[in-house]
């Protein structure tokens, strides 16, 4: 499906592979229905999450933003399969995921979702590509893991652990972690995070082309606006709520985006 | 499958080396004592029954004055005595040309030509009687390898008073002395006391016994051979008329019972010590391990998040603690191998066996394994089930300081107010991780308990030396004479060269009755100021030796259910058998043997004998030639039987038994040292790692490396300290366990314990805290805390 031109490391892309079903981008994939969180820690209860109606579409490039501490995190999680909502069913497929076995939980983690934490969560007794590997070898079709570092550009670091490099490679190993698993979902926390901004572009070129040619979701939480402008649908949350949802007809590409 | 994470797991198998040194070593040791203990108790258990089966130990010894071989046979009528063998018996003295002292030797009769008898010997060297001499003999190996006698040697012997020259065709063996005591001594002296054995038909006729014996071994069937009492009354019933002086059956042999007891006593050892030990390796490792993990919480929630089952999870601890079970009980084999090999050769040293195998056990060896692999396996899945219960998005976010309010101590202002920032720091910290503290100062405490009990111990062997030997037999030669002579003895005896003093003695062996108890003794007669020998009681004062009735020592009173003022019946086993009861004035103190004492004129009276006297102990100049002149006469006096040096006895002593204890104690002082030590220096060292980013946070702030390792020292010393002091009241129990259940009737332990036990302990305690942190701090110094803090997990 993707293959790779070593003379074109200056930018990482896939080639494009056309899209095989034009119409795909109007499934529903996943489905937050009236999906709640409350965190308790003793007598203080923090409502992260109110009441949250959201549908996400295949091949979507989603983008969610707020203000710190408004429950972007806390959302992704529970799409991810990460964590349960208090109240409130997510639907992915016919399957209810807040009410699922642990096992069916897991394979949706497995075969679904590739996540990229906002805190990277490398494994630092592992090398970046063992960290990418550990992703690998949990699924049956994933992307070649030197490849995967490729794609982020870090060839090059590919023998280092977590401590030897900077937060922006780290980041970008965990990036390069998630996509390898070749995810039906990519979810993306602050993937941008610690990226300057010519590397930032790129990251953002990669899931853009991710979800053009392979035809992935993507979601991305991010405070950065400007990125809003390249996605399909912005969503904005405040204080568990999504307070604004807008679509984009014409999300522009990376390369043009003022950061 | 998953083989990356093989990868993670052997990189932090390495990582933590330092760590996991620790913990194996401490798995090791209780492993290898759990093995060598055991191993080692089965070996000699092995050892005395096979001896037994090969020699064909007796069931029963009877010895009488003398009677026709004929008749003793026909006690074979009896049912339930299987086999019989009447042969001669006879103490002797042994006529070295190069010895010191005068030495004692057993002479026993063996058939002429070799069939295989009730108590038969086992050949070391050269070979059996031959047809050749009538006056050939079997020594003793051990003795002749002493005295460098081999077959084909001359020796000397003074059979019924006449100076018997003797050829030597071989050196022997037999189950009926794997722990060889002369009379009068309590230890293995090959020095001065060997076994002779002679053709039947030359001891006949050297003693005058043509067709007679004095002594009577024999088989019981086998349902009768724990229970001989009823059979052997019957047949000491059939024998009265041959004067039968006494019956013992096989318990009461004296080798095989020292052995008994002694394979008792290691039972009693090897049957709690590892457990100690066990439990302590197993608590710390559980602990360490559980913490070992929630180290990983992170990762945890982030490889759950990747998509990895629990099971997988769990697979991967389980696996990283099976390296560490399987490392620790590997290790615990071969050191337990080697310490049970080691081990069974000293006690190769007190007992003779023909071989003392060190086998290997596999059900010990595998329960071992299995303990070490239990207790690795459940602590990390105790880890494991805490941080995979959780959410991923829970276990990733760092550790929310759950614990993070006051702790009880803070509670108290008057405490509070006055500690420093960094003591309290420490309070706070080891009071939050409870069960860390806990387990910390458990393991120190038991460390501290085995350490003081091994003090102790030492302490109480040295007091039991001291106390019976200056204080209660203080003579310096004790000799005992063929027959009860008058007094005329003593007066021969004063006049010995180097005598400066001398005291007569009069030992009866006799029965002891209360009821349905028995027990066979000595009472000892003592002159009215007799000061070589001086009962005592427990506070070391003397007894003067009543003018009538008995002082009798604690530990036969226990036995035989008396206390003072009660009646004792006995009945002497030689001479006229009259049945007596006297009063029990007091108890003594003593911790070797049962002696039981009287004042000598009112002893004479009871058994009816004017003057008699057995023996007299001496006090002598104990120079060279004063005493080789004395050792030169005493072997020329035909009235002397046995003629015991104690100060041989003391220097045998010490070398033989009191050497081996010290070698045990001195065994499981290391290990408690080795467990103590390994538990803080773990402890600390999984503190460390759980603390890396606080210690480098402090670091780059600006603290030193000594301040901060400050912090960890202070954990340690108070580990060290309340689990020592909580040690001290453990060590005395488990001494006094100990004590309880080596209690023999040959030994007994005082339970000693002078301030320096405990100081000698807290010293240690405070050393291994010492120890422990110079590792916690050069862990602090070579560590990256730059690294700590640039990952974010
Ligand atoms: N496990 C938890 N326990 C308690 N409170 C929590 C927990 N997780 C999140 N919260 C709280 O829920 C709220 C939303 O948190 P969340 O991490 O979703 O915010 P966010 O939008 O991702 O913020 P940021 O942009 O800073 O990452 C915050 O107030 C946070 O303190
Ligand atoms: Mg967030």
């Amino acid at each position: 499906m993707y293959c790779f031109d070593p003379s074109r490391t200056d930018r990482f892309e896939l080639d494009f592979v056309p899209m095989t079903q034009e119409n795909s981008a109007h499934e529903l994939l996943l489905h937050l229905d009236g999906v709640g969180k409350t965190f308790r820690m003793g007598e203080v209860s923090v409502h992260a999450l109110k009441t949250v109606n959201l549908e996400i579409y295949h091949g979507e490039f989603l983008v969610m933003v707020g203000p710190s501490g408004s429950g972007k995190t806390t959302m992704l999680n529970i799409i991810g399969g990460l964590d349960q909502p208090s109240f409130g069913k997510v639907w992915y497929g016919d399957e209810d995921l807040s009410n699922v076995s642990q096992r069916e939980l897991t394979r949706y983690r497995r075969e679904t979702v590739g996540f990229v934490f906002q805190f990277y969560n490398l494994v630092p007794t592992l090398t970046a590509r063992e960290n990418v590997m550990v992703a690998t070898e949990l699924v049956k079709n994933p992307i070649d893991v030197d490849e995967a570092l490729r794609l982020v550009g870090l060839s090059e670091r590919s023998n280092h652990f977590p401590s030897q490099m900077s937060g922006g490679e780290q980041q970008r190993v965990a990036i390069a972690r998630a996509l390898a698993k070749n995810p039906e979902l990519l979810l993306c926390d602050e993937p941008t995070g610690a990226l300057d901004f010519e590397t930032g572009k790129k990251v953002l070129r990669l899931l853009v082309d991710l979800k053009n040619t392979l035809g992935k979701t993507v979601l991305i939480i991010t405070h950065n606006a400007a990125i809003a402008e390249a996605a399909d649908r912005v969503v904005r949350l405040r204080s568990g709520e999504i307070v604004e949802t807008h679509s984009n007809p014409h999300p522009k590409p990376p390369e043009d985006i003022e950061w | 499958m998953v083989r990356v994470l093989d990868r993670k797991l052997l990189r932090e198998l390495r990582h933590q080396k330092g760590l996991l040194l620790a913990i194996t070593t401490l798995v090791a040791v209780g492993v290898m004592c759990f093995v060598y203990m055991r191993s080692a108790h089965r070996n000699l258990k092995n050892a005395q029954s096979n001896y037994n089966t090969q020699c064909r130990m007796a069931d029963f010894w009877i010895d009488l004055k003398k009677a026709p071989i004929a008749e003793l046979q026909d006690l074979a009528e009896l049912r339930g005595i299987t086999e019989l063998r009447p042969r001669i018996q006879f103490l002797c003295t042994v006529d070295l040309p190069d010895a010191k002292e005068p030495i004692n030797g057993l002479v026993l009769s063996m058939p002429d030509r070799r069939t295989p008898v009730i108590n038969d010997v086992i050949l070391k060297r050269g070979d059996y009687f031959t047809d050749q001499r009538r006056d050939e003999v079997l020594v003793n190996n051990a003795f002749a390898k002493k005295h460098g006698i081999k077959p084909g040697d001359i020796i000397h012997l003074i059979l019924n008073n006449r100076r018997q020259e003797l050829h030597v065709v071989g050196t022997a063996i037999s189950s009926e002395f794997t722990y060889l005591v002369g009379p009068g001594a309590i230890s293995p002296d090959p020095e001065h006391f060997g076994v002779f054995y002679l053709k039947q038909t030359y001891a006949e006729e050297v003693f005058d016994f043509d067709g007679a014996a004095n002594q009577l071994v024999g088989l019981l069937a086998p349902e009768l051979r724990e229970h001989p009492d009823a059979i052997l009354r019957a047949a000491e019933a059939r024998l009265k008329t041959y004067g039968v002086f006494s019956v013992t059956p096989l318990k009461d042999q004296q080798s095989h019972r020292f052995l008994s007891d002694e394979i008792r006593g290691i039972g009693t050892f090897a049957g709690m010590m590892p457990i100690v030990f066990l439990a302590v390796a197993a608590l710390v490792l559980n602990v360490l391990l559980l913490r070992l993990i929630d180290q990983q919480r992170v990762v945890i929630g982030t490889l759950k998040g990747l998509g990895y089952s629990n099971a997988e999870l769990f697979l991967h601890f389980t696996k990283f603690s099976s390296v560490i079970g399987l490392a620790g009980g590997l290790v615990g084999w071969a050191m337990g191998y080697q310490m049970s090999a080691w081990v069974t050769q000293i006690y190769q040293t007190m007992f003779e066996f023909p071989e003392l195998k060190n086998n290997v056990y596999p059900e010990l060896y595998l329960i071992g394994m299995a303990i070490s692999l239990t207790c690795s396996v459940a602590g990390s899945f105790r880890g494991a089930r805490a941080a995979l219960s959780l959410q991923p998005a829970e276990a990733m976010r760092s550790k929310p300081p759950a614990e993070g309010g006051r702790v009880w101590i803070e509670r108290i202002p008057m405490l509070w107010s006055r500690l420093s920032s960094g003591w309290r720091m420490v309070l706070r910290n080891m009071i939050r991780h409870k069960a860390r503290t806990i387990v910390g100062v458990f393991a120190a405490s038991m460390g501290a308990a085995i350490l003081s009990c091994g003090f102790i111990l030492q302490t109480s062997m040295g007091y039991l030396i001291s106390f019976q030997f200056s204080k209660i037999d203080r003579s310096d030669v004790d000799l005992t004479f063929k027959d009860e002579r008058g007094v005329d003895a003593l007066f021969d005896a004063r006049r010995l060269p180097a005598v400066d003093h001398a005291e007569p003695i009069l030992d009866v062996a006799c029965e002891f009755f209360n009821g349905p108890y028995r027990r066979k003794g000595v009472i000892r007669g003592l002159m009215p100021d007799a000061r070589l020998t001086t009962p005592r009681d427990i506070h070391e004062d003397r007894i003067l030796p009543p003018e009538s009735g008995v002082v009798i020592p604690r530990k036969l009173a226990e036995l035989m259910h008396l206390q003072p003022g009660d009646m004792l019946e006995f009945e002497p086993i030689k001479g006229v058998r009259k049945h007596c009861r006297v009063p029990i004035i007091r108890l003594a103190d003593s911790y070797m043997g049962l002696m039981v004492y009287a004042n000598i004129d009112y002893l004479r009276g009871l058994i009816g004998e004017e003057q008699a006297v057995s023996g007299v102990q001496l006090e002598v100049d104990e120079r060279p030639e004063a005493m080789r002149e004395l050792t030169r006469t005493v072997k020329r006096l035909p009235a002397v039987q046995t003629y015991v040096s104690r100060k041989s006895m003391i220097h045998n002593l010490n070398s033989t038994l009191v050497e081996m204890q010290n070698v045990f104690i001195g065994i499981m002082v290391i290990f408690a040292g080795v467990i103590f030590f390994a538990s803080l220096l773990n402890m600390s060292l999984i503190g460390l790692a759980e603390r890396r980013r606080e210690v480098a946070t402090f670091l780059v702030q600006g603290y030193s490396e000594w301040q901060v390792g400050g912090f960890f020292f202070r954990e340690t010393m108070v580990t060290a300290i309340v689990g020592t002091l909580l040690g001290f009241p453990l060590g005395y129990l488990l001494v006094f366990w100990l004590t309880k259940n080596y209690d023999t009737e040959m030994f007994r332990f005082p339970l000693r314990t002078p301030p320096v036990v405990w100081v000698k302990t807290f010293m240690w305690g405070l050393g291994f805290a010492f120890a422990a942190h110079v590792f916690v701090q050069r862990e602090i110094s070579r560590m990256d805390w730059r690294d700590a803090l640039s990952v974010k997990e």
